[in-house]
């Protein structure tokens, strides 16, 4: 009985206006919204080959301990194209120091190559999905009970011993496989188009993620076909039906994220960044003074009146590369930075104290913001969504904790090698071959600084060394989640939707037994 | 057979749509019940149908009762309503099928239903045609074949010969005959008088929820009808103008 009236209401909404129209919005939008994705997809895949290219070289390039400053480029997330989420907002690369620790990732966030584009807005498979789907739920259940009773027909119906809870399902089923295939429609077709592309290849990962982003959205059709039906039940005309439907759409849909938004602001205030940096600027000036005192008092210890250099690079960031110095100014830079870089850590610490209370309020801002926005099931879908895509805000900031550990790592790895105490830090030059002072002023006096007769030995300057080999130096790897852990990721979320599916289930089986059939 | 016991029905405003209503229709009798609008003749067949409850009283069809039992008492009735609509895009057959499926007719050809609707004076090439484009009497008799065809001991009918040509009326009432002599009880709400001199078998006259008269085939040929029930239906007429004055 169930299956008879679903089918007679399918073969109906088949043959109805809205279908087609449903059917034609997908197929014109759904192409042109995965053209763009994948067209965004395509540049950033470029943008970032180039970055890693340059980061490469850089790598290859080091000759000093002191200059290794691994550059992590993040490799784009392909599943973005169909849920950009916080992909291509927030940079694609960060360079490691000592002496900070990695807070949230920089380089390039939008990849037109025309800036001026950056105006053009363009929204995911997933919004589109997101509206869409909601929309034709809407517009196929606000009059499931309201046309019946305003035809005549459900007095019909239920004078053949069809329960209510009976319809009510039948009603259900009738909506829920007239849109399915177009849901399903819509995924093929998406996925056909990154078939098509040579340029994307998908993981079984990947696949399995678009399968649960399927699953995903069925259920979210499912909520908004029981929002429909929970409206039908409550109104007696389908005219009203329509205007609270369509009301509820625009508020679920545009006017909560919009709330939620700009309430999370309001409730969980977080300040400027602008204030983080006054008390960074001031642990760094801090840092140098103690570095100037330390500088001074070693000098004193080893009974110098200054540093001489002939070949020195460096800066306040820790680089420091010396060739063709004296043994008094090596050692002393090898002293200093056996304090200076250990020291460097502790003020990264002290620094990371204020960006961590900076970066937990920004995440409890927009924890507050999902939560409000929780009120919408548009907003529930797209948060898992990009959970599933690995494009949530949760994915950014497990990449970013992994860069910190491998930070951590990387320090850890100086340390066992005793690298800061080491003259490797700052120098590939022989040991053996550094000239004391004393030794200098004699050669000058036997006239070997002469200009006539004086050759620079060639291991005084940098470009006389290779790169070092850094092949043991740890590197930055990143296991990106599998589809299990995605989906572990969002459950709660995925059992909040079904909870609210559910919730309006039951809401709707009892409004509709009190329904008036006459 | 359709049976009310002391039937009462006062909706959640306070009105009293229904009071002590005693009525029974027997297998093989047409029975025609008139009355003004809102005298209680719709109400008396939403609560047949259990499309409400009553507030007292007792409603049986062959002898199961409806509010106890409504699921059980749907397969012994059928219902023809004022303005049959049916399913607008789908054609008089697909309209049959569902239907006769619904009522758990689950057998039935094509030739079935071309039968049926050739039985209720439907012409042949409106069998295939889109219900949207019948006329309203054209839809009455599809809604009739429906009836039929689920074959259902009872038959209710609301106003089913309101904006009906009188051809066609007389058409619906030849059918009720047919019903009747097959023993089918068939209760018929309608102000339509000199239909129910045609085929009923008694008549029944409502006024304010309350069966104010009761008359036999003998007794309402023999009797003034017409006279009756405009008696009726003036005393209904006054008390409303007085309502309004008041």
């Amino acid at each position: 009985m169930i299956w008879l009236i679903a089918k007679k209401d399918f073969i109906l909404n088949l043959t109805s206006s809205r279908f087609v129209i449903g059917f034609l919005l997908c197929l014109v939008i759904i192409p042109f919204t995965m053209v763009v994705s994948v067209d965004g997809y395509k540049n950033q895949m470029r943008v970032y080959e180039v970055d890693r290219a340059e980061a490469l070289k850089k790598w290859q390039e080091v000759k000093v301990y002191s200059a290794v400053r691994p550059e992590i480029v993040k490799e784009p997330e392909a599943l973005g194209i169909f849920t950009r989420g916080i992909e291509g907002n927030m940079g694609n690369s960060l360079t490691i120091r000592l002496g900070e620790y990695p807070l949230l990732l920089t380089g390039h966030a939008g990849t037109r190559d025309n800036p001026l584009l950056n105006a053009f807005f363009s929204i995911d498979f997933t919004t589109v999905i997101a509206i869409l789907m909601s929309l034709l739920a809407l517009v196929f259940s606000f009059d499931l009970f309201t046309r019946e009773r305003e035809e005549g027909t459900m007095k019909l119906v239920f004078t053949n011993g069809v329960s209510r809870s009976a319809f009510l399902m039948a009603k259900f089923l009738g909506v829920f496989i007239t849109l399915v295939p177009i849901l399903f429609f819509s995924f093929m077709l998406s996925t056909l188009i990154v078939v098509l592309n040579p340029a994307i290849a998908f993981s079984s990962a990947e696949w399995l993620g678009i399968i649960l982003l399927f699953g995903a959205a069925i259920l979210y059709l499912m909520v908004f076909i029981l929002l429909g039906m929970v409206i039908s039940a409550w109104s007696k005309k389908s005219s009203t039906a329509i205007v609270v439907s369509l009301l509820a759409w625009v508020w679920l849909l545009f006017l909560v994220p919009d709330i939620a938004y700009y309430s999370s602001q309001s409730v969980s205030k977080v300040a400027p960044y602008d204030n983080v940096l006054y008390s960074l600027d001031e642990l760094d000036r801090v840092f140098r003074e103690k570095t100037d005192e330390k500088w001074g008092e070693i000098q004193k210890q080893m009974g110098l009146d200054g540093i001489g250099h002939w070949n020195w690079s460096g800066g306040y960031d820790g680089y420091d590369e010396l060739y063709g110095c004296t043994w008094e100014t090596n050692e002393f830079h090898r002293r200093l930075n056996a304090w200076r870089e250990p020291a460097r850590l502790d003020n990264a610490d002290k620094k990371w104290t204020f960006q961590k209370e900076w970066l937990d309020g920004l995440q409890r801002q927009e924890r507050t913001r999902q939560v409000m926005s929780w009120l919408s099931p548009s907003e529930i879908f797209q948060q898992i969504a990009s959970s599933l895509c690995r494009t949530s805000p949760e994915s950014y900031l497990n990449y970013m904790q992994r860069i910190r550990e491998y930070r951590a790592t990387l320090i850890a790895y100086f340390h066992g090698k005793k690298l800061f105490e080491s003259f490797s830090y700052f120098t590939q030059q022989d040991p053996k071959t550094f000239l004391t002072i004393a030794k200098t002023q004699q050669m000058e006096e036997e006239g070997f600084f002469d200009s006539k007769n004086f050759k620079v030995p060639p291991y005084w300057e940098g470009s006389y060394y290779l790169p070092l080999n850094l092949d043991d130096v740890p590197k930055f790897t990143f296991q990106k989640q599998n589809a299990a852990g995605s989906l572990k990721a969002s459950l709660g979320l995925v059992v909040g939707l079904l909870s609210l599916g559910i919730a309006l289930f039951l809401v709707v089986i009892g409004v509709f037994q009190k329904y008036d059939v006459r | 057979m359709l049976q009310a016991i002391e039937l009462s029905k006062r909706y959640e405003d306070g009105h009293l749509a229904l009071d002590s209503l005693n009525l029974e229709i027997k297998p093989g009798e047409i029975f025609f019940l008139l009355g003004a609008n809102g005298a209680g003749k719709t109400t008396t067949i939403n609560l047949f149908l259990n499309f409400i409850d009553p507030t007292s009283g007792m409603l049986t069809i062959n002898g199961i009762d409806v509010v106890k039992q409504p699921l059980l008492t749907k397969k012994y009735v059928s219902f023809v309503s004022e303005n049959v609509m049916l399913y607008g895009n789908f054609s008089a057959r697909q309209n049959l099928d569902f239907f006769a499926n619904l009522g758990g007719k689950t057998n039935l050809t094509r030739k079935d239903y071309y039968n049926v609707m050739r039985s209720v004076g439907l012409q042949e090439d409106a069998f295939e045609k889109k219900l949207k484009t019948f006329s309203k009497g054209m839809r009455q008799k599809v809604g009739l074949a429906i009836a039929i065809l689920k074959d259902a001991d009872n038959v209710i009918l609301d106003e089913p010969t309101s904006g009906l040509d009188p051809k066609s009326a007389s058409e619906l009432m030849q059918i009720l005959a047919n019903l009747r002599n097959k023993g089918k009880s068939i209760l018929m709400c309608t102000h339509d008088i000199f239909r129910a001199k045609t085929v009923a078998d008694r008549v029944g006259i409502m006024k304010e929820g309350r069966l104010v008269m009761l008359r036999n085939r003998e007794e309402f040929l023999q009797d003034d009808l017409e006279k009756i029930y405009l008696h009726y239906m003036q005393e209904a007429i006054m008390f409303d103008d007085a309502n309004l004055k008041s």
